[in-house]
């Protein structure tokens, strides 16, 4: 018995030390895309620098709230992707910081414009809908053409969209609605697509695979999440708002308190190189147009040009406390209200 | 007792037990640095060592000298009395210096400290049992001690933090907060604007009426029973309206609790006659049948009721060709909690049928009652405390479990989700605190109720004496009508499980159903490595948490000192308070300054360790009780000291009891996901919130590939305990894991 404890103890204490030996160097990454290209990442980095890849996979608007919750002793050292809105708001409570990379000047200047040093532009990617034409047809209901469609009393319970609590996408969404119509048209609108809506969900591409699962007929979501989706053998089809639609700068930011700072740069640098960059669409199964211009662009990439894209004023609504007032007002107004 | 306890030492010898926790702690405390940087717990700063900070710093200097103190108050000739009352001044002193200085430091503690304040309670207990203030001995005092002070860090003080976080926003004392989340239309909404009619005054109303209607039906038997009786009513008809007609988080939450409450209570009674009762071979399935579902997490079972019954699921829409998301939403997730959570009731209620004495039942039908009478007045009354223990059980795990809300709610609000939300989603603390103390005061408000519902009656029927009866059949028709239910609930079980596994290989569910291993191994290399690390982490959990809860078991049971119920009833607390709860409290005390924990691997452990420590405790408590006292007096009268005693002649006996504490301990922290969630970290990844994150972010075949490995990674570890221990009596172990 006694020498059975002892081995025990002997298995614990060794498996403790195997616990701490800590790799030499390490990034340690809050990662907002999708999990496969975050996965892609996790291979590739290391074959490229020698330091090792940590990571966890969370929304842009759960990012915001760990770095926020950590502020004081920050456990990342960056954060790679997601939409731009938060990006700006950490970097307005300085929980980022904008560092000038030597790729910066690679980085196509309409992107580099609209976030205005803030962040540093990843990619960027339309905002539209996934659509189940065949659950459509199987109800007799036409494709939406527009915001005003999804509020048609005739999709109840077909429609998604993601919380923007925790979604950079559905904050997206509401500050593109608000854009287009004005906040009180916009929150109107909203109150009326909310009596359609089966479930807000968690992380921004989840209504396209709830679309291609069948669970719900539109789906809310950046269209590059949605080509995945019908890459995959997904029977839906693509589509985004006649009257406009939104965008997303996705981001990547230094978290300032860190204490890794020489290789969050590294990874950094590396994050905006044109090898990098192509993981996205090779294997990371995201199809945005890379930031920088000299990354070829996945054929499959939907291009600003074929949507009606808004002037999204990435200044205003980034902005702590329109973001904050915006997704309160959601919050208490649209998703409480009994449908 | 205690005479026979203290070990009678010659006068004035020196006192080992002091010397060597006197010696230690001033080594621990001079050599072993108090600080480290960050997150980083195994760091060693060598600029740390209270070597190194007594120079600077008059109170590490204190410290060192309270340690050397002992070591000197040990040596010199003095007799036990006034040596342990010298000792309990001195490490009162040390242990108050010590933490004032970590408080005042604010930074990060590291060994050192941990030693130096353990070691101060150790020659604190010492002194307490020397002195005789506490009538035990040296070893017994140190133990109480110390489990007060993780009692007290671990438990307490979390929950302290989320009562405190409630009403005190950025330093200043405001009931603002409370205010906004309870007045919001998410927390609770009677009166839907949407409708014309006013829904508040109807629940009014129909309040008022049920009360005058209860008032006019009893006015015959006495005024006062019909005022008491009329309010009781209307108070519940108006509740009962209110869930009918409201929205929001807290009525869906009651309601969810009260129903799945109600129908997995009244599974599990039904199954535990079954098990006791039933002519049928079917009966003996009922064991198996009913550990899976505690043995894996409850969402697990909420994801394949997408997959059967979603809007393509296998069933509604692959044979019966229907389109409907009727599952999606409270219904489901009321669906997919039952069936987690009837197999606790039937645990519960399984050992109170197996009370019931068949001869109280034939001497009332000697009498000429009907079965019906029988049940009213024989059954119920000796039922009731185990059914109203069943309900409270399993309405607090539903309270506390969002996995099945957040996968199957439809966006509902419920109270656990928008505590997710409000962590996750907004990082709002005092919200989430708000939260957290209405979950509490709603377990606490149904254990009131249970407790008013109870009275004071008494429900002994295990006297000891040899009943005469044999145990009885359940009449025929009655017997194959619950069977047939029983049938039914494991074919759904098996299947909901089943289509878990199938989801693993299949490419699509519900489009493609060809085979394929891309999700298995899309598990490398992060899904393997998550379930290592949480393996890991549960394996070091389980044996402090045994160790712990048996002790406290022992102390409980064995000992007499001031606060003992009040040990017992906060080490209880852990278990008692929703998960959600507890995982709000460590992340609000354990983010910064002296206690931060937060990203670290210590967090999780610790978080399982107070969480599965009852588990231990029951078990404990129970198998001590079954051991004779003598034992341990005749180890005593051979001058044996408490520790010894404990290990060579408890331990031994309790042998059975501690393993399989120790493995429900292990699958416990396996499968908990409502507390852990907000500690995670990236290098510390748990397989449960893995699963639910791959489910949320749309990757379904990964998550059913993870969760049935998880699922049969228990299975095994289960059979393995079977074979290890057959003697085991397992019912005890899993009750003891689930009451």
């Amino acid at each position: 018995m006694r020498r059975m404890l002892l081995l025990v103890l002997a298995v614990i204490v060794a498996s403790l030390g195997v616990v701490t030996a800590a790799p030499a160097g390490k990034v340690t990454v809050l990662c907002s895309p999708n999990l496969a290209w975050c996965d892609a990442v996790k291979a590739e980095f290391p074959k490229a620098t020698g330091l090792a890849f940590e990571y966890v996979r969370l929304s842009s608007g759960e990012a915001l709230a760990r770095l926020r919750a950590e502020r004081q002793n920050p456990s990342f050292d960056v954060w790679f992707g997601g939409t731009g809105d938060p990006h700006i708001v950490a970097s307005e409570e300085g929980l980022t910081e904008f560092v000038q990379l030597k790729a910066w000047n690679d980085l196509r200047p309409e992107l580099r414009e609209a976030v205005g040093r803030k962040y540093i532009p990843l990619y960027a990617g339309i905002l539209g809908w996934a659509v189940n034409e065949k659950l459509l047809k199987e109800k007799g209901l036409p494709v939406p053409q527009t915001w005003t469609d999804l509020a048609d009393p005739r999709y109840k319970g077909l429609v998604a969209y993601p919380n923007p609590n925790t979604s950079g996408t559905g904050y997206t969404m509401i500050a593109t609605i608000v854009q287009i119509y004005g906040e009180a048209q916009a929150f109107d609108l909203l109150k009326r697509i909310h009596r359609n809506v089966a479930q807000y969900t968690r992380s921004g591409a989840a209504p396209g695979e709830l679309t291609g699962r069948g669970e719900v007929a539109i789906g809310v979501t950046f269209i590059h999440d949605a080509v995945d989706q019908v890459l995959k053998g997904f029977p839906i089809t693509y589509n985004a708002a006649r009257n406009g639609t939104g965008y997303e700068i996705g981001g990547l930011s230094l978290v300032k308190a860190t204490p890794n700072r020489q290789n969050a740069l590294a990874f950094m640098e590396w994050a905006l190189t044109p090898a990098a960059q192509s993981l996205a669409g090779s294997q990371g199964q995201s199809y945005q147009i890379p930031s920088n211009s000299k990354t070829p662009v996945p054929s499959v990439a939907p291009r600003f040009q074929d949507f009606k894209v808004i002037k999204y004023d990435f200044a205003k609504y980034g902005s702590v406390d329109i973001r904050d007032g915006l997704v309160r007002r959601w919050t208490r107004e649209v998703e409480t209200l009994p449908k | 007792m205690a005479s026979v306890l203290t070990v009678p030492a010659v006068r004035g010898a020196p006192n080992v037990t002091l010397l060597w926790w006197g010696g230690g702690t001033f080594a621990g405390s001079l050599l072993l640095p108090w600080h480290r940087p960050g997150r980083d717990i195994f760091a060693f700063v060598p600029g740390t060592t209270g070597l190194a900070l007594a120079p600077s710093s008059p109170v590490m200097v204190a410290v060192l000298v309270a340690g050397l103190a002992t070591v000197l108050l040990a040596l010199l000739p003095r007799p036990d009395a006034s040596r342990g009352r010298l000792a309990i001044v001195v490490a009162g002193i040390g242990s108050i210096l010590a933490t004032g200085y970590l408080v005042a430091a604010g930074r990060p503690l590291s060994a050192g400290p941990v030693v130096a304040i353990l070691g101060f309670m150790s020659i604190l207990g010492t002194g307490l049992a020397l002195s005789g203030v506490l009538r035990v001995d040296a070893f017994l005092g140190g133990c109480i001690l110390w489990v007060s002070v993780f009692v007290l860090a671990f438990i307490l003080y979390p929950l302290w933090t989320v009562l405190q976080a409630s009403v005190f926003v950025k330093g200043r004392l405001t009931l603002a907060v409370v205010v906004d989340t309870l007045t919001s239309p998410g927390f609770l909404l009677i009166n839907n604007p949407g409708t014309p009619r006013n829904e508040t005054a109807i629940v009014l109303w129909f309040g008022g009426f049920v009360a005058v209607l209860a008032f006019a039906m009893l006015l015959r038997r006495g005024i006062r029973r019909a005022v008491v009786v009329g309010l009781e009513a209307g108070v519940v008809g108006g509740i009962l309206a209110a869930l009918y007609l409201g929205y929001g988080a807290l009525r869906n939450s009651v309601l969810l609790a009260v129903v799945v409450g109600t129908c997995a209570t009244a599974i599990g009674f039904a199954f535990a006659l079954l098990a006791e009762r039933s002519q049928l071979r079917t009966r003996r399935l009922l064991g198996p049948f009913s550990i899976l579902p505690i043995i894996t997490p409850p969402f697990v079972l909420g994801l394949a009721m997408i997959y059967m019954f979603g809007r393509r699921g296998f069933v509604t829409y692959g044979l019966f060709g229907l389109s409907t998301g009727i599952f999606f939403g409270p219904i489901g997730v009321a669906v997919a909690q039952i069936l987690a959570f009837a197999p606790i009731a039937y645990l519960v209620l399984e050992g109170i049928v197996q009370a019931l004495d068949a001869a109280l039942e034939e001497a009332a039908e000697t009498l000429g009652a009907s079965p019906w009478y029988v049940l009213r007045t024989v059954i119920w009354p000796l039922a009731r405390p185990g059914l109203a223990n069943a309900f409270l059980l399993v309405a607090i795990e539903s309270l506390a479990d969002f996995g099945n809300p957040i996968i199957l709610g439809g966006g509902k609000g419920f109270l656990a989700t928008e505590v997710f939300y409000a962590i996750i989603g907004r990082f709002n603390p005092n919200e989430a605190a708000v939260y957290g103390v209405v979950l509490l005061v709603m377990t606490l408000s149904i254990f009131l109720i249970q407790r008013y519902w109870l009275g004071r009656r008494s429900y002994v029927t295990v006297t000891g004496k040899p009943s005469g009866a044999r145990s009885r059949a359940l009449p025929k028709p009655l017997d194959y009508v619950v069977t047939g239910v029983f049938v039914f609930w494991a074919l759904l079980t098996l299947s909901l499980y089943g289509s878990v596994f199938m989801g693993s290989v299949v490419k699509l569910w519900g489009f493609d159903y060809s085979f394929t291993l891309a999700h298995l191994r899309s598990l490398s290399p992060q899904g393997w490595n998550v379930f290592w690390t949480t393996t890991k982490l549960s394996a070091y959990a389980a044996v402090p948490s045994t160790l712990l809860g048996f002790l406290i078991g022992y102390l409980v049971t064995r000992t007499q000192f001031p606060g003992r119920s009040a040990l017992e009833f906060s080490s209880m607390l852990s278990f008692a308070v929703p998960g959600t709860v507890m995982g709000i409290g460590y992340i609000l005390a354990f983010n910064q300054g002296t206690l931060l924990l937060t990203g670290t691997s210590v967090i999780l452990i610790l978080a399982f360790v107070f969480r599965n420590m009852p588990v231990g405790i029951r078990s404990g408590v129970a198998a001590i009780h079954q051991i004779d006292r003598s034992l341990e007096e005749a180890s005593t009268m051979l001058r044996a000291n408490s520790a010894l005693t404990l290990r060579r002649i408890v331990m031994p006996l309790v042998r059975p009891a501690l393993l399989s504490g120790l493995v429900f301990s292990f699958v416990r922290a396996m499968t908990a996901v409502s507390q852990v969630i907000f500690l995670i970290s990236p290098q510390h990844n748990l397989a449960t919130t893995q699963i639910l994150s791959y489910v949320e972010y749309g990757s379904h075949g990964r998550g059913a590939a993870l969760a049935s490995l998880l699922t049969v990674f228990m299975i095994l570890v289960i059979m393995a305990l079977y074979a290890v221990n057959r003697r085991l009596d397992m019912r005890a172990a899993r009750e003891a894991s689930i009451s």
